[in-house]
């Protein structure tokens, strides 16, 4: 295995220190555009750490990732490492590929033995580690602090009235309160999931685990009140206009611009907003408070997209050492800083974004993953975004859209 | 165009057997033909074909998990309310491009046609989209279509349309997009038809004492009808088969407003991973496409006329 591996790799050896063992092994890793901020630095200290090994990265945005990995996978041209996503609910995601026996087993490095509980559907399948994940991110609300400041807000709202009071303070400032872009998909969903921890988990922890056993349905849930607060969102005009004719692109702009006061976003994309604005300490986050009692707040905490080792590919075990490198602690800390993530397991040296730091009380006991990583197959998620699309736009109602996302959950 | 035209029609019985027997007209077309043909076989035909047969299977795109399911596949597809809708859409959208841009592209025809000084670079500047990736145009068309009353389109004319987020717009705003780009095809193909109308019917129309308009309704329209008949076709296999410039504007939203046969598909296999399902769908649409422009050829050919 090994000779045909440096037989196909014709590069010549640029790392002169490697001395004797000029031998390289090149491995291929595939990548979803959010990656490539950690994995940029990472790479880099991986070639110091074993220069016997190159790795070429190539990455691109979700859409065109899943369809080309997914195709590669079919294929049996898989690249030796790549993106995977945790939990059951997309088709690159961690189940879907594990149960078809193309991902390498991680179970026996270090750090799978440290994985938080509460993440352990995210990561494991029949108790069997598949996926790398540095750790977790949040939704809640990023804010233009100046937008705030100008309104006469002082401090973040902690429950649902106050929410409502502080959108409706920005709105008489002349600010949008809260900028949407519908028109890309994925965006659709960042406000439901919001709520739905506080409107449905904070009242029944289990509820998955009902969903999935057959008992519980999202139009007999806490949904249909996460659903209603969404669109009292829009008739009480707290939304740009013509939210589903708004890219994900004009939400970052109008806030980091300060047109709009906030953006419920997922932390994961907070690097982006901060590039776009003038001084990135003008923007923050604060949970995005779904209940009136602000005990029963919950927020949503998703393990963040990841990556596994190929199977069937030619460097399985040069894969995976290179996953086991990425456990360390330090590398860990460094991925999770780069994209503003709460890291997996933390040391004195984690450092957490000071814009998440306000999620922290939740994350022990008060958050649940995004909804999507235990919903049973990948239609649920399209449906909630197309659902949702037509709600904004008056052509469904909520019963109409939770329907069609319980008969899409049990298909 | 070519003064000799008058000189084409020559006695038949005596030069046209004698070019058959010394060799076989099509023999060696289809010689030349072999290298390209068999590259398509090998690149186009072969995976195509032997597609099908996953259409009669559940296999997900991965792993070796895969059962015969017979007809159950296409039994989905007539139940699917998805599916089915977007038939809707991709009948709708292939109506509006087909007729809006054959229009658009005879009349641009017509236009260049005409003896002006700038003809040459007005057909240059016509037909440039064509030449553009659709992808790349339909991210130029995102800013276009911009939903703010002061920018893009609707800054230009004083509007205040939600252009791709409004479910009953969004359609004929993709559709805008395509004949935006493909009515210079369409005009190519026209103008090439119109070269071909010899001078001399539309001199004796004018001796005759036709005026413009009926030499254009009975010499040129009908003198044209090949040109349409490959317009129409074309057009319509285009429409039918819309992917790209969807999936880089509106991905089939908002809802389900803008979903075509060919999202659906594209969904099924690579986001829901159901490449049998999804291989159904492909299969009924190619038929579907097949017939269509096996019906149009048939009933235009029929009309066309030579001079």
């Amino acid at each position: 295995v090994a000779a045909a591996a440096t037989a196909c790799s014709t590069r010549p050896d640029t790392a002169a220190t490697t001395g004797g063992q000029g031998a390289t092994t090149e491995l291929k890793f595939v990548g979803v555009a959010d990656q490539k901020a950690p994995m940029d630095s990472l790479l880099a200290a991986y070639q110091q750490a074993k220069p016997s090994v190159r790795i070429n990265a190539s990455f691109a945005p979700t859409d065109q990732v899943q369809t080309s990995v997914r195709t590669q996978l079919g294929a049996g041209n898989a690249p030796d490492l790549h993106v995977v996503y945790p939990g059951s609910g997309s088709a690159m995601s961690m189940t879907q590929i594990g149960q078809a026996g193309l991902l390498a087993d991680l179970s026996a490095q270090p750090w799978t033995q440290t994985i938080p509980a509460g993440f352990k559907p995210a990561f494991q399948l029949d108790g069997k580690t598949y996926i790398y994940s540095a750790g977790s991110s949040v939704i809640g609300a990023v804010y233009n602090k100046k937008a705030f400041e100008k309104a006469g807000v002082e401090a973040p709202p902690a429950t649902w009235t106050e929410f409502l009071a502080v959108c409706d303070k920005l709105k008489k400032a002349g600010v949008t309160p809260i900028a949407l872009g519908a028109q890309t998909p994925w965006v659709t969903q960042l406000i439901t999931y919001a709520l739905v921890p506080s409107t449905v988990y904070a009242k029944d922890p289990t509820f998955d685990d009902k969903q999935l056993a057959g008992q519980a349905t999202f139009a007999g849930s806490g949904w249909r009140q996460a659903m209603e607060m969404y669109l009292e969102l829009q008739k009480r005009g707290f939304f740009n206009d013509k939210p589903n004719g708004t890219t994900f692109e004009q939400q970052i702009s109008m806030v980091a611009t300060g047109k709009a006061a906030m953006a419920i976003q997922v932390s994961a994309v907070l690097p982006d907003f901060r590039k776009a604005a003038s001084s990135p300490d003008d923007l923050s986050m604060f949970p995005v408070p779904g209940a009136d009692d602000a005990a029963s707040v919950w927020i949503p905490a998703g393990v963040v997209v990841g990556l596994g080792a190929s199977a069937k590919g030619k460097n399985v075990e040069e894969a995976k050492a290179f996953i086991d490198f990425l456990g360390k602690q330090e590398n860990i800390n460094a991925w999770a800083k780069a994209i503003a993530a709460i890291p997996l397991t933390q040391d004195a040296s984690s450092a957490i974004d000071p814009a998440v730091e306000s999620f922290l009380p939740f994350t022990k006991d008060r958050a649940v993953p995004f909804m999507d990583q235990r919903w049973p197959n990948a239609e649920v998620q399209p449906v909630h975004f197309a659902v949702v699309q037509e709600l904004l736009a008056g052509k469904a109602t909520i019963d109409e859209a939770l329907k069609k996302m319980d008969e899409a959950y049990q298909k | 165009v070519t003064p000799i035209t008058t000189e084409k029609p020559r006695p038949a019985s005596t030069r046209r057997p004698g070019r058959r027997r010394r060799f076989s007209v099509t023999t060696p077309s289809w010689l030349f033909a072999a290298p390209a043909l068999l590259v398509y076989a090998l690149v186009v035909l072969y995976p195509a074909i032997s597609g099908v047969f996953y259409a009669f299977t559940d296999w997900s795109g991965i792993g070796e998990d895969m059962s015969f399911v017979g007809l159950a596949n296409f039994r989905t597809l007539l139940g699917d309310e998805q599916a089915m809708g977007s038939i809707g859409n991709t009948l709708l959208l292939t109506l509006a491009i087909v007729a809006v841009q054959n229009g658009i592209g005879l009349l641009l025809a017509l236009g260049v046609h005409a003896k002006l000084k700038s003809r040459a670079l007005l057909r240059v500047i016509f037909f440039a989209p064509v030449v553009v990736s659709p992808v790349m145009v339909a991210f130029l068309w995102k800013y276009i279509y911009n939903p703010d009353p002061s920018a893009g389109l609707n800054g230009l004319l004083g509007l205040d349309v939600n252009w791709l987020g409004d479910p009953s717009v969004a359609l004929w705003s993709v559709a805008g997009m395509v004949v935006w780009q493909y009515a210079g095809y369409s005009m190519v193909i026209f103008l090439a038809g119109l070269e071909g109308v010899p001078k001399e019917l539309h001199e004796a129309a004018m001796i005759d004492g036709a005026g413009t308009v009926q030499r254009f309704r009975y010499v040129t329209w009908p003198l044209l009808a090949p040109a349409l008949t490959i317009n129409m076709m074309l057009s319509t296999i285009g429409g039918l088969k819309l992917f790209d410039q969807i999936f880089a504007t509106t991905n089939g939203g908002p809802g389900y407003a803008t979903e075509t046969l060919s999202t659906v598909l594209y969904k099924q296999a690579f986001v829901f991973g159901k490449f049998g399902y999804s291989t159904a769908i492909a299969l009924v649409l190619a038929l579907f496409v097949a017939a269509v422009s096996l019906v149009q050829v048939y009933y235009l050919r029929n009309r066309e006329v030579t001079a």
